[in-house]
């Protein structure tokens, strides 16, 4: 996939502007950026959900979106249990009116399996924790058999415990399958020592590299326009804001 | 009770279509929280029916006096397009532009009527008469309520997915714009085709209660639908048989009777969470 010169944003009004960049196959890619800053915009402009303002989106023929919303974007009163909602990653492959066969209940329940929670297939959303949730999108992105996994903000809102767990899955389904990853964050410690390339999106500047580059004292120095220090602590990358005076 | 029923029988089968297809619709429109939508087009059927009734004072407009139902329908299409398309959310909230659409269409109707060539003898339009349904109506009914169940039944999955996460499903190719005027336009059909016997309390009723009780009960969507549908036909034939002994006005006994029963509903609910 590749941005050329786009802009993306919504209406005519454009919110970044000059996006030229390239993901490639097998990417491990962290778009991270404060609330507010597009990166939602350019992922659905990645995803093809929202055309751009200027410039072009080429895709590769075949290229297939395995998308995880952010949580808070389904509603948990539906009363689905964890394959149900499985299985609405199979149902543009089942195709318009026709219902779901024995082969894509067990798809799901496998995919349900592969992220670690085949046991609990028949629970309901509403009684599962937020972690169990986010595994349950997770698991309808894949069955969906997708070549690129798009994830929204995954670990918004869990403990630590959680947020370790989803990213090292992630990260090991990566490894394992070689399956095209982006991820979206605003937490850049949580993205930095798990993703290949990092795309730092601010309010008027984007930057991508691999993560050795980005996460450099001068260009985070640049982007977000602050003092930082780049530390490193049992093999793990610290970022650290350093402190301002009161104005 | 149950000659009450057979007495009245046609119109007790008219009552049952209307309670079984605004049951099952009202599913989506309780799910997805546009309850007040289904109350807002109710009320912009009345004023088409209101609408055509005022035109039929005047020589040129005459025709549509003797179509009411077809006049409440286009202008209830027109407000489920409006709906449908997000309800002028770029300027004010849904919520704002469904309580606008909801108090003039309620307005006008008074107005128009008060206007109207034969004054207020035409009030049984508005209310609703389900006493009054005959076979010919529920054939009606039913001509509609079919192809509407179809529908529904045929593309429930589609609904499901642009119900419960448009963003994804947007992603995989679904046409969520389409697919929510689709949902928008069976709902607007059938509350234009009931509203004429049924008025806006039964209608909007039918619409929220049943599925009310459907969704508290139910642990599947399979669930939801059976007891929004098992509860709809009871609150009518309940409602219905005890309203003609006990000399009370048929749609509003047939609505107690659905609140009695989200109340039971709401109490195995809270029984069952608490013993889960």
């Amino acid at each position: 996939m590749r941005f050329d010169h786009v802009s993306v944003g919504y209406g005519h009004r454009p919110i970044l502007t000059g996006l030229t960049f390239a993901i490639a196959e097998g990417d491990f890619l962290g778009m991270v950026g404060p609330n507010g800053s597009g990166k939602t915009t350019i992922l659905r402009a990645i995803l093809g959900t929202l055309q751009p303002v200027a410039g072009t989106v080429h895709r590769a023929a075949g290229l297939r979106f395995g998308y995880v919303p952010q949580r808070d974007q389904v509603d948990y009163g539906f009363p689905l249990t964890a394959v149900d909602v499985v299985l609405m990653g199979r149902y543009d492959r089942i195709g318009m009116g026709r219902r779901p066969t024995a082969d894509d209940r067990a798809r799901a329940v496998q995919a349900l399996e592969q992220v670690g929670i085949g046991e609990l297939a028949g629970k309901h959303l509403l009684d599962m924790s937020g972690g169990q949730r986010q595994r349950t999108l997770i698991a309808r992105a894949l069955v969906g058999e997708p070549n690129v996994l798009v994830l929204d903000e995954p670990t918004s809102g869990m403990d630590l415990v959680s947020t370790t767990q989803i990213l090292g899955f992630v990260r090991d389904l990566h490894e394992r399958s070689g399956l095209t990853v982006i991820m979206v964050s605003h937490a850049l410690n949580e993205v930095a020592n798990y993703v290949e390339q990092i795309a730092l999106v601010v309010a008027d500047g984007f930057r991508i590299g691999p993560v050795d580059e980005i996460l450099s004292e001068s260009v985070l120095r640049e982007v977000y326009g602050i003092p930082v220090e780049v530390s490193a602590f049992g093999g793990h990358r610290v970022v650290i804001a350093r402190r301002q005076p009161s104005a | 009770m149950l000659e009450t029923i057979l007495l009245f029988r046609e119109a007790w089968y008219g009552a049952l279509v209307i309670g079984l297809t605004c049951s099952v619709l009202g599913i989506w429109v309780v799910l997805r929280r546009i309850v007040f939508v289904g109350a807002a087009l109710a009320q912009l059927s009345s004023a088409g029916i209101a609408l055509a009734l005022w035109a039929g004072g005047f020589a040129l407009l005459a025709p549509f006096a003797h179509r009411p139902t077809a006049v409440s329908l286009v202008v209830t299409l027109l407000g489920a397009l409006f709906f449908g398309l997000g309800g002028g959310r770029r300027l004010i909230s849904s919520e704002a532009a469904i309580g606008v659409s909801y108090a003039v269409a309620a307005a006008m109707g008074i107005l128009l009527i008060a206007k109207a060539a034969t004054g207020e003898a035409h009030d049984i339009f508005l209310q609703g008469n389900i006493l009054g349904i005959t076979r010919r109506d529920t054939i009606v009914l039913l001509g509609v309520s079919l192809p509407v169940l179809v529908v529904h039944l045929l593309f429930y999955k589609e609904f499901l997915y642009v119900s419960f996460d448009p963003e994804t499903a947007r992603t995989v190719g679904y046409r969520v714009r389409s697919w929510n005027l689709l949902l928008y336009f069976t709902l607007g059909v059938v509350i234009a085709s009931a509203m004429q016997f049924a008025g806006v309390l039964l209608v909007f009723g039918m619409l929220v209660l049943p599925a009310v009780t459907g969704l508290l009960l139910a642990t599947s969507m399979r669930g939801a639908f059976a007891g929004a549908v098992v509860s709809a036909l009871l609150a009518v034939t309940v409602g219905f048989a005890l309203s003609v002994p006990f000399d009370l006005p048929s749609s509003p006994a047939i609505i107690a009777v659905a609140g009695v029963l989200v109340g039971l509903a709401w109490s195995v609910r809270r029984i069952r969470r608490g013993t889960a």
